[in-house]
């Protein structure tokens, strides 16, 4: 996946309220880069099978 | 008692001599004060001194001992507050200009049992900006310093914090940890740093922190006094609906227990597959120093950690989320390395985010599975010792990483899956880098078994290379 300079600049506007320039936008892009990265690796990872739980227990190694 | 002699004592010997009154509060605090004097120029480790409120306290203490109200370890013992943990009428800036002036009406919750166990609050001290990486190095209060070498950085986000236990300024302090900011400056600084379970201690009064995961946890130079700080601060509060109403056990009971039979889960993949030799070397000493002392190793698979990069995603969105009130009218106000990566998580897709729930959810359930094979696990704190202050990048096996800012994430790979699971970790000092820079060896257990990790710490601190070292830095006579 890739994002567009423009793409990122109209969101930031649009949902944050201020101007992002291009020096500003390299200054992210590490960041976002890693964070796409991470959704490539995320893409055959099948997760519908896992169960939302939200309590930890003691004693049985945390399994909720 | 030189003054020397008197703050390279271990809070628990302190708390020994306190009680005996063979100590006085005022006495010990007016040494910490002329250690913090003395270093606050070299390593930059607080934000905020606080003599006055500090020689009152004493007072206060020396007398309450004197009326026979002794109230326990933390009597009279100086301790040093993370600069984002709220202190009623005394700035906290949480390292930010945003919050230059900013003056909390409350005690965080910690702060106000610490100060009711009797302790000495000496002062705020020093991090990352917004507690949001690993170097403290801030661009508004300036680098914190590492006892062990000036110019490398003590690690963060609880630098000053690491500092101060480090160089006997502080007999302990309190750090917290969202992807292991307790535990990152204990490894760089040659410390005990404990990010006990989530739940276990109550968050109330932790400013500007993220959604998911985030734990305030003690530095300290040695398990035991892990252990007291722990005791002090652990508990139910109703007022935080993070924390879990399960009994609080003795936690020094479990000191000095036999560990031979223990099982020792040593991971397979990820925790060592990105380590510097130096660090590696030091971990496989210490964990064969604990095959000696009787813990059967086993090794272990996680394979679901080749997913752990995800986590970052929902603390991307977490982060701009958190920051979002001061980002809209503030943002000239903050230092870049904090801006641009907060900035990242506006572009964080929902999908994404609920993906990055479930890996979290899966990584959890593997680390459950796994710790009911072995009762605890053994890996490397950080990857690397501590780099240079201001360094971009270091690099290790021919790759760089960066160590601040966008993109960066390196230095808290080990440590990070912990905030995640919520699992109790703790990291303790195992030797030394030939450059003489200390390395950590970090213990992760099962819920609430907080008791377990510090029996196995404990145990294993008595033979590590690392016992009965101080960093140069702070070896002269202190005038008062």
């Amino acid at each position: 996946m890739a994002l567009s300079n423009d793409t990122l600049k109209a969101m930031m506007r649009e949902l944050q309220g201020f101007h992002l320039s291009d020096e500003e936008l390299e200054r992210i892009r590490p960041e976002l880069d890693h964070y796409l990265a991470e959704v490539e690796n995320l893409r055959e990872l099948d997760l519908s099978h896992v169960l939302s739980a939200r309590l930890l227990r003691a004693k049985d190694g945390g399994q909720a | 008692m030189s003054n020397l002699e008197l703050l390279t004592l271990t809070l628990a010997e302190l708390a020994a001599k306190i009680k005996a009154r063979e100590v006085s509060p005022v006495e010990v605090t007016e040494a910490a004060l002329a250690q913090a004097n003395r270093l606050q120029p070299v390593l930059n480790s607080f934000i905020t001194l606080l003599p006055e409120q500090a020689m009152r306290q004493a007072k206060e203490q020396e007398t309450a001992l004197a009326r026979g109200e002794y109230r326990g370890p933390l009597h009279g013992v100086p301790m040093g507050i993370k600069d984002n943990l709220a202190t009623a009428g005394i700035r906290t800036t949480v390292g930010s200009k945003v919050l230059l002036d900013h003056v909390p009406q409350e005690d965080a919750h910690v702060v106000q049992l610490c100060k009711e166990a009797g302790a000495i609050i000496l002062g705020k001290e020093n991090l990352e900006e917004f507690a949001a990486g690993a170097t403290s190095n801030n661009p508004h209060y300036g680098a914190v310093h590492n006892p062990w070498a000036l110019d490398h950085i003590p690690g963060g986000s609880s630098g000053g914090g690491g500092a101060n236990v480090a160089a006997c300024v502080t007999f302990a302090s309190l750090g917290t940890d969202l992807g292991g900011s307790v535990r990152l400056p204990g490894t760089f600084c040659g410390v005990v740093g404990l990010k006990q379970t989530f739940g276990r201690v109550s968050q109330r009064g932790l400013m500007v922190t993220s959604f998911n995961g985030d734990h305030i946890g003690p530095l300290t130079r040695s398990v035991r006094d892990s252990a007291l700080v722990l005791q002090a601060i652990a508990g139910y509060d109703p007022l935080d609906p993070s924390t879990v109403p399960v009994p609080v056990p003795d936690y020094t009971a479990s000191l000095g227990r036999d560990v031979r039979g223990l099982r020792m889960g040593v991971p397979s993949n990820y925790f060592f597959d990105v380590l510097d030799s130096e660090v590696e070397a030091a971990v496989r000493r210490a964990i064969a120093d604990l095959e000696g002392l009787g813990v059967e190793a086993r090794e272990i698979a996680l394979p679901s950690m080749q997913y752990a990069g995800a986590l970052r995603i929902a603390s991307m969105a977490d982060s701009v989320v958190t920051h979002e009130p001061y980002l809209k009218t503030q943002r000239q106000a903050y230092g870049p390395d904090v801006l641009y990566r907060t900035l990242a998580g506006q572009f964080v897709l929902g999908r994404d985010y609920a993906k990055a729930l479930k890996v979290q959810r899966l990584i959890k359930e593997e680390h459950a599975r796994v710790l009911q094979q072995v009762d605890f696990l053994v890996t490397a704190t950080a990857p690397i010792p501590a780099p240079r202050i201001g360094a971009p990048t270091v690099t290790l096996g021919g790759t760089e990483y960066r160590v601040r800012g966008p993109g960066s994430g390196l230095i808290a790979r080990n440590t990070s899956p912990s905030n995640a699971t919520g699992l109790p970790a703790m990291t303790v000092p195992c030797g030394f880098t030939a450059a003489g820079l200390p390395i950590g060896v970090q213990f992760i257990g099962r819920p609430f078994e907080e008791a377990l990790l510090f029996q196995v710490a404990h145990a294993y601190e008595a033979v590590s290379p690392s016992r009965g070292r101080r960093p140069d830095s702070m070896n002269t006579e202190i005038p008062i």
